[in-house]
């Protein structure tokens, strides 16, 4: 069956998927669970340590469960991706030559060598994935993009302080996440009128040469109308006396609430926890007590 | 003279098309072996050259932060692997319209065209070294590889981002790019 | 749906031939939206097809089958011959055989150089510079269009120049069906004669038919022969555009406007004066006036 879908570009045009369930973390202020990302994706970047991160992975799969999103259907994004982690993975463990210095090599062979720290860098870029992967995509289940566009002004509004543009740029992430579909639209315009006088934007094995040739002729009306309705939009703005944010009062108050502090604070006590494990080198400690104690029991 | 409401309209219709080009894979195009070249980041490089390196910067973040998003909520490729990390996909992308701008407003005076160009090359450089260095220094790819990427996509993605580039300012500030006439 | 009867000439294939035509948008998706629930159409040499409905009845979705822009997902669209829902259908031909006209095609316009946009087709065919050439120069003097106006900026024309040059970038493929999508929206009404007066010249020529899709009952009076009435992407009523209009009962209740001089009989005739058949244009209620007066 030829792709009936050639065209719809609008379809695909969304920033992950809301998934309302009215659980509790759907209800939580979105400020929460934007500083909540923030530190997240921030402690898997730093951690080092395989207990760490099993800890979060573990919270995240809890937050899940009781966020009500069914773990199959979470996982399955996960999936598709399963090749390419173990790949990279390998990548790691095999061919990154600067692992072995200051370690302790278990086997080599030509360029590739494995040593124990490449083996468990392996180890974390699946961990880490799995993690950020799984906590994001709780995000986008949770989180409409009113929500977070709200969210993100509040949060920067403080800084306006010194002096940093938080509620222009807020502003800003707003006009793009609402001029999304109309560019998609104009997109999908432009190319219907291209293909119509037989340009070919068929998918499929398409070469540089063609991609390239067919692109030019999109990009560029494309580009040319998103601008003429910026200047449309800034005329329009200034008309109703759009004169930047100082003292500008706001429509939607957020309100914080006993829950949003103890998800704060729970986020909070794990990512001490994590980092934590990691200063002690967690691991390490691991190792040797199961070495210790696994002789004993076999 | 750029008022601060026009420069945050075009930042978000800029961001927006950024965006676009990421989410709907326009903005991918097959090269050797697998890897693609992409353009998400020539907004970020229109947007610097025609209203200055904050709204450069913006743009940049607005990349990079969906760039991250993309990676963790809808991964497709290995790649995705590493953006999750925003040492990979926020803070190069950062780089870009400022360094565009820089080029750009250094060259302007000699030749309009010529600087929309090598801007265009400079802000696709700044991303392609910026990004395979944090790459390189977190240990994801071995330095080996990461000089051959640089160079088999780094520099046609340079010249993709400059062609373009030239075309849309081109046509947007109405500078004559040198023919006088339809080719018909 | 029966077939409607079409003057079909003996032996002619019809042009276009639809056939229980079934599309929805965003198909397996929560944002999933029927447009289309079994059409007929047909399309024979020589007709001048009018669609009309409200808004989201389905005019544009029609359209875009006819050109193979969208791909039948139940039932079957045939352009001469080619059959749509076949994945090996070649695409290519089907859309230089029907050209189609989108609405406010000047905003399409993409090339900095007007000669350039309208050569964009001829070029997608393969033809020689010297071929691509002619087919400009034939197009652009077809809408009334000076060669000269090539090396002019497309941003440089009137919008009325720019919306011929569009039309002459769909005339240059040399299609044999010409689909248009509210062709006359925003146009003046000098615009709007010399296109109703290009589009009828121009379907007169052998194998040619035109298809309509528009809110202007006033352009369907003057050039349609027959007309299809779209409603929900259901085909409500369909036939010669006299008998069509003269229900005008039932395109009232639709929220559909008849043309004025249709509409004009019509109240007569219910206030009890037994005009005769139904005019099309103001001509025709002037003449079946003074029938009635003289009478």
């Amino acid at each position: 069956m030829a792709d009936p879908s050639e065209f719809e570009l609008l379809g695909r045009v969304t920033i992950g998927q809301y998934m309302p369930t009215g659980s509790v973390l759907h209800r939580l202020d979105p400020r929460a669970k934007l500083c909540m990302a923030a530190a997240l994706v921030a402690t898997v970047v730093v951690s080092q340590s395989l207990l760490g991160l099993t800890v979060l992975l573990l919270a995240v799969l809890a937050a899940l469960a009781l966020a009500h999103i069914p773990l199959r259907f979470a996982l399955a994004g996960l999936r598709p991706m399963v090749p390419f982690l173990l790949l990279l993975a390998l990548l790691q463990v095999l061919a990154i030559p600067q692992y072995s210095a200051n370690a302790r090599v278990l086997w080599r062979w030509a360029v590739l060598t494995v040593s124990d720290r490449s083996l468990i860098a392996g180890v974390l870029l699946i961990l880490r994935f799995c993690v950020l992967v799984l906590s994001l995509s709780l995000f986008s289940f949770s989180t409409t993009t009113t929500e977070l566009t709200h969210g993100i002004e509040h949060l920067l509004r403080p800084l306006q302080a010194i002096r940093l543009p938080a509620h222009e740029f807020a502003l800003v992430v707003n006009i793009a996440i609402r001029f999304l579909p109309i560019l998609a639209g104009e997109a999908e315009r432009l190319m219907k009128a291209q293909a119509s006088r037989g340009a070919d934007f068929g998918r499929g094995q398409r070469n540089f040469i063609q991609r390239a040739r067919m692109l030019l002729p999109l990009l560029v009306p494309l580009f040319l109308v998103s601008l003429q309705r910026a200047d449309e939009l800034a005329e329009a703005m200034e008309a109703r006396c759009y004169l930047g944010g100082k003292g500008r009062s706001h429509l939607i108050q957020l309100q914080a609430r006993l829950r949003d502090y103890v998800a704060l604070s729970i986020m909070l006590i794990l990512a001490i926890l994590s980092i934590h494990l990691n200063a002690i080198q967690a691991d390490q400690v691991l190792w040797t007590w199961l070495a210790k104690n696994l002789s004993h029991l076999l | 003279m750029s008022s601060t409401t026009r420069r945050i309209v075009v930042a978000g219709v800029l961001g927006a098309i950024s965006i676009f080009l990421g989410a709907s894979h326009l903005g991918f195009i097959p090269w050797l072996a697998g890897a693609a070249l992409t353009i998400m980041h020539v907004p970020v490089i229109i947007g610097a050259v025609l209203e200055g390196p904050w709204v450069g910067l913006a743009i940049g973040l607005i990349f990079g932060a969906f760039s991250l998003l993309q990676a963790a909520i809808a991964p497709t490729g290995p790649t995705d692997v590493w953006f999750t990390n925003p040492l990979v996909s926020i803070l190069p992308r950062l780089f870009i319209g400022p360094v565009a701008w820089l080029v750009y407003k250094a060259l302007q005076r000699a030749n309009e065209v010529a600087a929309l160009a090598t801007a265009g090359v400079a802000g696709s450089l700044t991303n392609t070294v910026l990004v395979l260095g944090a790459l390189g220094l977190l240990r994801f790819l071995p330095w080996a590889l990461i000089g051959t990427i640089a160079v088999t996509n780094g520099l046609p993605e340079a010249v993709v981002a400059a062609i373009i580039t030239v075309a849309v300012v081109a046509a947007w500030k109405r500078i004559e790019t040198g023919r006088k006439g339809s080719t018909v | 749906m029966s077939e409607p009867a079409a003057p079909l000439e003996a032996g002619q294939p019809a042009l276009i031939r639809v056939m229980g035509l079934c599309h929805t948008y965003l198909r397996g998706t929560p944002l999933e939206t029927p447009a289309l629930h079994g059409i007929d159409l047909l399309v024979a040499p020589g007709e001048v097809i009018g669609i009309v409905g409200p808004t989201g009845s389905g005019k544009s979705t029609l359209l875009q089958h006819l050109n193979g822009l969208l791909r039948p997902q139940g039932g079957e669209v045939f352009v001469n011959g080619v059959r749509l829902s076949d994945p090996q259908a070649d695409v290519r031909s089907v859309r230089q055989q029907v050209g189609l006209l989108f609405q406010s095609p000047e905003d399409q316009l993409f090339e900095r150089f007007a000669g350039d946009d309208v050569a964009f087709g001829p070029r997608n065919l393969g033809l020689s510079a010297d071929a691509v050439r002619e087919r400009v120069r034939q197009a652009m003097e077809m809408v009334g269009l000076p060669f000269e106006y090539k090396d002019r900026l497309s941003t440089e024309l009137s919008q009325g120049e720019r919306r011929r040059l569009a039309l002459a970038g769909v005339l240059a493929l040399q299609p044999r069906v010409l689909v248009l999508d509210e062709p006359t929206a925003g146009l003046d009404p000098q615009g709007r004669q010399d296109l109703l007066r290009f589009l009828s010249v121009w379907c007169q020529s052998p194998g040619k038919a035109i298809v309509l899709a528009t809110h202007n009952m006033e352009d369907i009076a003057e050039l349609c022969t027959r007309v299809y009435v779209l409603r929900e992407g259901r085909v409500i009523l369909h036939g010669p555009s006299r008998e069509v209009f003269g229900q005008c009962e039932l395109l009232r209740q639709m929220g559909l406007a008849i043309p004025v001089a249709a509409e004009a009989m019509c109240r007569l005739r219910q206030r009890g004066y037994a005009v005769a058949g139904t005019a099309l244009t103001i001509a025709e209620a002037a003449a079946a006036l003074k029938a009635l007066i003289h009478g």
